[in-house]
């Protein structure tokens, strides 16, 4: 539980820690809340030889109003956007999803950029967003670029940010009248979901996402495809699982997983009203 | 609370005060085992073995020796071999186990340790250590470990308790077998009956404290340990045994504990620190982490259970038929003997044969937890008591009060029980307003009873009284669960002053006469008992003084309210602060020992009502209501009381739905970790109703029981008795997990 020796830099701005990753290349690891980074490293699954830190670069924990979307900055911290009072008016499941990730210290300290970077396919908020069809913006020595959730993810642990981005910011669209339901199984409360369904519905078209079901948060296509042909909630989340490779792991088999993510999508899509 | 006794008058006893070591931990100042930092102090780390079976071929400590730091290296051949100076087999396994002699026997058993400057550097060098292994074929649980031609853990393990003598060894340590009247004859009388089998796997105490020991040895050979455990003393004489030394050479400081509920009374690391230190000539700490703590302290035992028991249609139990085979882990010593005694304890069935095996398989020596034995087999009974009931259409309580041990009955296991309390747990739940409150859709209700003995056993306690009047109450139990709050409460109520003027104190093995350790919820009645004797004396040495100084007999003079009084009033009263003040006059110090071993055990019962919800399409069970009702004697500190049958329930219902050793094909442990290993958490529980039963235990000054362990008896067998009524299937294998609860459902559906 001790993790390998590394180097720290305390990057004090985006700009900063952006050229101090072009310095370090793909040794270094920005470290924001550390929750997900910080147990990996004590396990060694995650060994980088420099952590820069990006904790203090206070200019990037916000929620803001830009008129048809909100636009959330990396280093906003969880148990921030639980409460905040604009997310839960006009984005109302991000909050929600929130305050579902672990427990109070957790939030307390892990931030919604790092939760994304971190590209684990059994956190909550990748998911959320990744179902609300958010935005993702990264900056890197050339300047600013914009990632759609759904290119972002790109395999286990990886995402589409190159080795000296850095993602800034989280863009989702208000939908204060969506209907919308989060659905988490885990045997143990605070523990990650072993399977987790988020569903944001708007106007006539619902979005599904998966959590845990794959090597990457998934959007649930065949259940998304089914309900745009017309079929119940029932019966499109029979097809939750269609063309998923769930994971196998102590908590659960691929099957279980299957048969989870059909019960749950069942759950998330009745709840969102259809 | 269910007074069953109205509380005599007391004003201290059954009171809820601060307890005395709240402030040092809540602030950070308590000193746990780990917490100690000697001059000069090196760090040590251990080598484990990474096979479950292996024979040791060689071991190469060259690299690590001569590496940045490093001060000491052992193994084996640094302790003396028991099995050549005479050593009982009891005290050969404590051995093998603290350092694997030959061969490792689990995945986890230490083979060699090291200590060096600095914590990196330790670790370092052990991983340096090159080891040779003979891998072995490995058994893992109770099935493969007695199959036929199954590998052998140890060559010469002849079963005892078989006669004649088995010609071939096994894996098999012993059986034990409680037997009476005719089983034949008991069955024939039934209109019903019911068999079944059960398996349960091994779990964890899970104290949140790891392991932790340092030690400082002198050139003389002497050694002093500071570490946490349940029990100095008896760090102290098995390290003396490991070591091949005195117990008088080595003196040990008892840590504050952050948690042992059986576990902690095992030595593993205080015998290698003590070497390593004597090595080094330095001081050594030695701390587990929690991946160590899975992997090498002892779980309790993996089971499988087999009960038929038979009933008639008026609710009269016939018969009971028990096969129990418990897994000891690497060495022999399972709690399968307490499970025999205590499997049938709650009743009086006139027939019955219970068998029980002890058995050795290729995981980590199994280590007492809470009512060791106990809840498996209470888990096995109490579910085929909910069978039986439902299967004559008798409420589950209204069979087990017909059947209930009471005052006078002849326990299973041997005497006569003297008064206890189990009816009057039965009716507390029976009349408890939640055992008929409405029940949701997919929810169930569940009930469960257990027994365990509670220990006496030995214990020292001296109260000094200070110049101005206040009192010092020494110990040797180390606090696990509230003792010292208990001590100081029965001093306070003894000597008639005020609680907060006593400051009850846990002291080291060279500063109190000998303890036992703090297992079996003897504490608060043994050492408790103490405390009382020597109180006691101090009470008549005051009287006399007092005498003295009024010239007057001491029959003429009373102990009362913290003063001592004549009886016709004729004299103005002395309190404890005048006698005190002037003790240099009267003859002296005041102060007292008692040493006893204390007599009159009172034992526990506990019944437990608990409500869950169950998800039939995910197949989750959450516990949403749940009452324990249990005997405490006298509830000297009633807030303890409810802890410890709260946190019995807590990791009973984790036990029942969560927790279990998973180890892959090769015998690795692959959840050795609190996020794999689920101990529930507090929002996992509902809140734990608790319901104390007072029928005080007439052999202890204040009726005292002992309360820390049969809380954890019932619950397994509550949760699947309530799964069964709300989904309708009865699971017979721990922990009851979603999938098997799905599959159950699966089956019970075609």
């Amino acid at each position: 539980m001790i993790p390998a020796a590394f180097d720290y830099v305390r990057a004090h701005s985006a700009q900063e820690a952006i050229s101090l990753l072009s310095e370090y290349g793909d040794e270094a690891k920005l470290l924001a809340g550390g929750h997900s980074l910080l147990p990996m490293m004590k396990l060694r699954l995650a060994v980088p030889t420099v952590l820069i830190d990006i904790g203090r670069v206070d200019d990037l924990s916000y929620v803001r109003d830009q008129g048809d979307h909100l636009a959330i900055g990396a280093l906003t911290k969880h148990g921030f956007l639980e409460t905040n009072a604009l997310l839960n008016s006009e984005c109302p499941i991000l909050a929600h999803v929130a305050s579902k990730v672990g427990d109070p210290q957790v939030r307390h300290r892990g931030t919604i950029g790092g939760s994304l970077a971190h590209s684990d396919s059994a956190s909550d908020l990748p998911a959320a967003v990744l179902a609300l069809g958010g935005t993702i913006v990264a900056q890197g020595p050339n300047g600013v670029r914009e990632i759609s959730s759904t290119d972002f993810f790109t395999g286990y642990f990886e995402s589409s940010l190159a080795e000296d981005e850095m993602l800034t910011e989280i863009r989702v669209p208000k939908s204060p009248g969506a209907n919308w339901n989060y659905q988490k199984f885990n045997r143990r409360a605070q523990d990650w979901a072993i399977v987790g369904v988020a569903a944001v519905r708007v106007g006539n078209s619902t979005n599904v996402s998966l959590v845990n079901m794959g090597s990457t948060p998934i959007r649930a296509e065949a259940v998304e495809a089914a309900l745009k042909a017309g079929v119940n909630a029932e019966e499109a989340a029979l097809h939750a699982a269609d063309d998923t490779e769930p994971p196998t792991d102590l908590n659960a088999s691929p099957e279980y997983r299957a048969h989870l993510a059909r019960v749950l999508t069942k759950r998330a899509l009745q709840a969102s009203g259809l | 609370m269910a007074v069953i006794e109205e509380n005599p008058g007391y004003k201290w006893v059954g009171t809820r005060p601060i307890r005395p070591d709240g402030l040092e931990k809540i602030t950070g100042k308590a000193q746990f085992g780990a917490d100690s930092i000697l001059p000069g102090m090196l760090y040590g780390s251990v080598v484990r073995s990474p096979h479950a079976h292996a024979r040791i071929l060689s071991i190469d400590m060259s690299v690590a020796k001569s590496m940045p730091g490093v001060k000491a290296v052992i193994t084996s051949a640094d302790f003396p071999d028991l099995a050549l100076n005479g050593g009982s087999a009891g005290d050969i396994d404590m051995s093998n186990n603290v350092m694997a002699r030959a061969k490792v026997l689990y995945e986890g058993h230490v083979v060699a340790a090291v200590a060096a400057n600095t914590r990196e550097q330790a670790k370092a060098a052990a991983d340096a250590v090159i080891v040779n292994y003979e891998v072995l074929p490995h058994v893992l649980t109770v099935d493969e470990a007695m199959a036929d031609n199954a590998p052998l853990l140890h060559d010469g393990m002849y079963t005892k308790g078989i006669d004649p003598k088995p010609e071939k060894p096994s894996n098999v340590a012993s059986r034990v077998v409680h037997e009476r009247g005719d089983l034949d004859k008991g069955f024939a009388e039934a209109d019903l009956v019911i068999e079944r089998e059960y398996t349960t796997k091994p779990v964890h105490q899970g104290y949140i404290e790891p392991h932790a020991a340092v030690a400082d040895a002198n050139s003389d050979g002497r050694a002093h340990i500071w570490c946490s455990s349940q029990g100095h003393f008896q760090m102290r004489a098995h390290t003396a045994t490991v070591l091949g030394v005195s117990p008088g050479t080595i003196k040990v400081t008892a840590a504050e504990i952050g948690g042992g509920f059986g576990g902690k009374t095992v030595v593993y690391l205080e015998p290698l620190a003590v070497r390593l230190s004597q090595r080094a000539g330095r001081p050594v700490k030695l701390v587990m982490d929690r991946d160590e703590v899975f992997r090498a302290s002892g779980p309790t035992s993996g089971t499988r259970i087999k009960v038929k028991m038979g009933v008639t249609n008026e609710g009269q139990l016939t018969a009971a038929d028990v096969w129990m085979g418990y897994e000891a882990g690497a060495f022999s010593g399972s709690p399968v003997g307490a499970a025999g005694m205590t499997v049938i304890a709650c009743y009086d069935i006139p027939n019955f044969f219970v068998e029980g095996f002890d058995v050795v398989v290729n995981k980590p020596r199994v280590a007492a937890y809470r009512a060791p034995g106990a809840p498996m087999a209470a888990f096995a009974v109490e579910t085929v008591m909910d069978e039986l009931a439902r299967g004559i259409n008798i409420d589950p309580i209204d069979l087990r009060l017909q059947n209930a041990v009471v005052e006078g009955t002849q326990a299973s296991y041997g005497p006569k029980f003297p008064r206890i309390g189990f009816v009057e747990t039965l009716e507390a739940i029976k009349n408890h307003p939640q055992y008929t409150a409405e029940l949701g859709p997919n929810q169930g209700r569940g009930v469960a009873a257990g027994f365990w003995f509670n220990a006496g056993m030995n214990s020292s306690a001296t109260v000094h009284i200070n110049e101005n009047g206040t009192a010092t109450v020494v110990v040797g139990s180390p606090d696990i669960g509230g003792s010292r709050q208990s001590m100081a409460l029965m001093a306070a109520e003894e000597l008639g002053i005020s609680y907060e003027n006593i400051k009850p104190v846990v002291a080291d093995t060279e500063t109190v006469g000998f303890n036992d350790v703090t297992g079996g919820s003897r504490v608060t009645l043994a050492t408790g008992a103490a405390v009382v004797d020597a109180c006691r004396v101090i009470t008549a040495d005051l009287r006399a003084r007092a005498a003295k100084t009024w010239d007057v007999e001491i029959d003429d003079v009373e102990w009362v309210d913290g003063q001592a009084q004549h009886v016709d009033g004729s004299q103005p009263p002395l309190s404890l602060a005048d006698l005190a003040g002037k003790s240099g006059r009267t003859g002296g110090p005041i102060s007292a020992t008692a040493s006893l071993n204390a007599r009159g055990v009172g034992a526990a019962f506990s019944t437990q009502l608990c409500d869950v919800e169950v998800d039939p399409e995910t197949g989750i069970t959450r516990v949403i209501r749940y009452v324990s009702a249990q005997d405490a004697g006298r509830a000297i500190s009633p807030a303890y009381v409810e802890g410890q049958m709260q946190g019995g329930v807590a990791q009973g219902i984790g036990w029942a739905l969560n927790e279990e050793y998973i180890h892959n094909s090769s015998g690795v442990m692959e959840n050795a970790s609190f996020l794999d290993y689920r101990i529930p958490v507090a929002s996992d529980l509902p809140m734990i109703d608790t319901v104390i039963v007072e029928v005080p235990n007439p052999a202890h000054p204040y009726g005292v029981r002992g309360v820390g362990e049969v809380g954890i008896v019932p619950p397994m067998a509550a949760v699947a008795n309530a799964i069964s009524d709300a989904a309708g299937v009865r699971m017979k294998d721990l922990p009851m997990s979603p999938v098997k609860l799905l599959e159950a459902l699966n089956e019970k559906g075609k």
